[in-house]
């Protein structure tokens, strides 16, 4: 499905532009769905009973499945297609980003957002020394300009396939009305979201609870620019600051909810833990943090497991599969979270199920389990993983 | 970029070239031969819709593209099911 952004800085792009982007996202479709099928089969017929055939017992792991798939025909294809799409994801929007520079920079600066940049931020290197998700340049490309945050989000128009919706907010969406939902009661007068990228996940909490401060962080200035611009021109009052999640510079309790979408998987296992921490200190008492990432290895099994570590091996996301392999109520636990204050669950994705379906979860009537082949697949019936706990 | 590239720790051996890019096929040119396949199945496509766009114009009824990209999609990499 092709997706047309929702705001001024959408692309202008050109008949030939528009038919790469669908291409590519209808080759991922391809890939992500019946490939996919494709290489569950060639694990179950060939890998799974090779492996066992050699090791005696069925693959455990996520790194024993992935063990077992690689040389397999499904496993390379699926692979070696899936890379070059992503590759052409971010082909596919460049020209229309570096032709329309002129035009962009003039819809930020008669948007004028709110932001603050921190020249004197040292950049950590999850974010400048990999090429994130094979994006050419990372998140700094073109430095504090909008380069970084106009490929992000053209090319995830083109990478989600229409699954995060024409806003690309399906995932703050279905996760702020979750919990608006589930705890009524709960009336946050300050939001910070940390690792916001584009905040496309950060304007949901403004729209669930209009009448509360947001802020919006992120280590990378170009696509901080971006989001600002992009949050002020869909009339949504957000605040970014450029700041690290593990080195908050906001006062102890202060925040009513610490929220993060697709982020704790970026961080090495010392900045994650850091950042929970951070989380919890600047947390009022009966403040509330919340993350939507990945589901844990240990809840999945072991195809199901590599076939979301797929990418911590394969596109450039060099600590997703140590944070898949933590527990979350464990690190929770160790930021300062009490046992009992933890919580997880699993939203339908709002934009394919409806409100209805998230209702329902969010009342309990529709437990969704958490190992589900559906859970945090970005392919058709996707549904969201989220943990959090509250201080009290 | 820094000198030293991120991997995951637990990578096993063999599975990057020596410019760190991904392998998965014994013969490393067919990691590139499926990227030369898709980018060409892309060229052709791009091709199809200003077709598309030419019998609109000439009074062709419009067509859900991404309908018809599914379907030439699907037709183009149909040998690849099924491995």
């Amino acid at each position: 499905m092709t997706v047309e952004l929702q705001h001024p800085m959408k692309a202008d792009a050109t008949a030939e532009e528009v038919a790469r982007g669908r291409f590519v996202s209808g080759i991922r479709g391809l890939i992500l769905n019946d490939l996919a099928a494709d290489m569950k089969d060639g694990y179950e017929k060939r890998a799974e009973p090779a492996f066992r055939k050699a090791h005696g017992r069925a693959p455990e792991t996520s790194r024993e499945a992935h063990q077992a798939l690689r040389g397999d025909p499904a496993f390379n294809i699926y692979s070696a297609m899936r890379v070059q799409a992503q590759k052409m994801v971010w082909a596919s929007v460049a020209d229309s980003v570096e032709r329309e520079s002129e035009r962009l920079a003039a819809e930020a600066e008669k948007a004028s957002g709110s932001l603050a940049l921190n020249s004197d931020l040292e950049i950590p290197r999850n974010v400048h020394a990999v090429d994130v998700h094979l994006m050419p340049g990372s998140y700094t490309r073109g430095g504090d300009g909008l380069e970084a945050g106009a490929v992000y989000d053209r090319g995830l128009a083109i990478f989600s396939m229409g699954l995060m919706g024409a806003n690309l907010d399906d995932i703050g969406l279905s996760m702020a009305n979750y919990i608006k939902l589930r705890f009524p009661d709960f009336a946050p007068e300050r939001i910070l979201d940390t690792g916001c990228t584009i905040g496309h996940n950060t304007l949901p909490w403004k729209q669930a609870y209009p009448d509360a401060e947001v802020i919006a962080i992120d280590a990378a200035p170009g696509p901080l620019a971006y989001g600002a611009a992009r949050a002020k021109m869909q009339g949504q009052d957000v605040r970014f600051e450029q700041m690290l999640a593990d080195d908050l510079k906001f006062e102890d309790s202060s925040m009513d909810v610490v929220w993060s979408s697709m982020f704790l998987h970026e961080l090495s296992k010392k900045q994650r833990a850091e950042a929970l921490a951070e989380a919890y200190r600047v947390l009022k008492p009966g403040g509330l943090m919340v993350h939507m990432e990945l589901p844990p290895n240990g809840e999945m099994s072991a195809f199901d497991g590599f076939y979301l570590d797929w990418d911590s091996y394969y596109n450039n996301e060099p600590y997703y599969k140590g944070f898949r392999d933590e527990n979350p109520p464990e690190i929770c636990a160790a930021a300062g979270f009490a046992a009992e204050d933890f919580f997880q669950f699993v939203v339908p994705s709002i934009g394919i199920y409806g409100e209805e379906a998230v209702a329902k979860a969010a009342k309990g009537d529709a437990q969704e389990a958490v190992g589900q082949q559906t859970t945090g697949r970005l392919a058709e019936g996707v549904m969201w993983f989220g943990f959090g706990a509250w201080k009290k | 970029m820094s000198e030293t590239p991120l991997q995951p720790e637990d990578a096993p051996p063999g599975l990057y070239d020596e410019n760190g890019n991904a392998r998965f096929f014994a013969d490393p040119a067919m990691d590139r031969f499926v990227a030369v396949v898709m980018n060409l199945a892309q060229e052709v496509w791009v091709q199809e819709e200003r077709l598309l766009a030419l019998e609109e114009d000439k009074g062709r009824a419009p067509v859900d593209r991404d309908a018809v990209a599914k379907e030439f999609i699907d037709r183009v990499f149909a040998p690849v099911r099924g491995a």
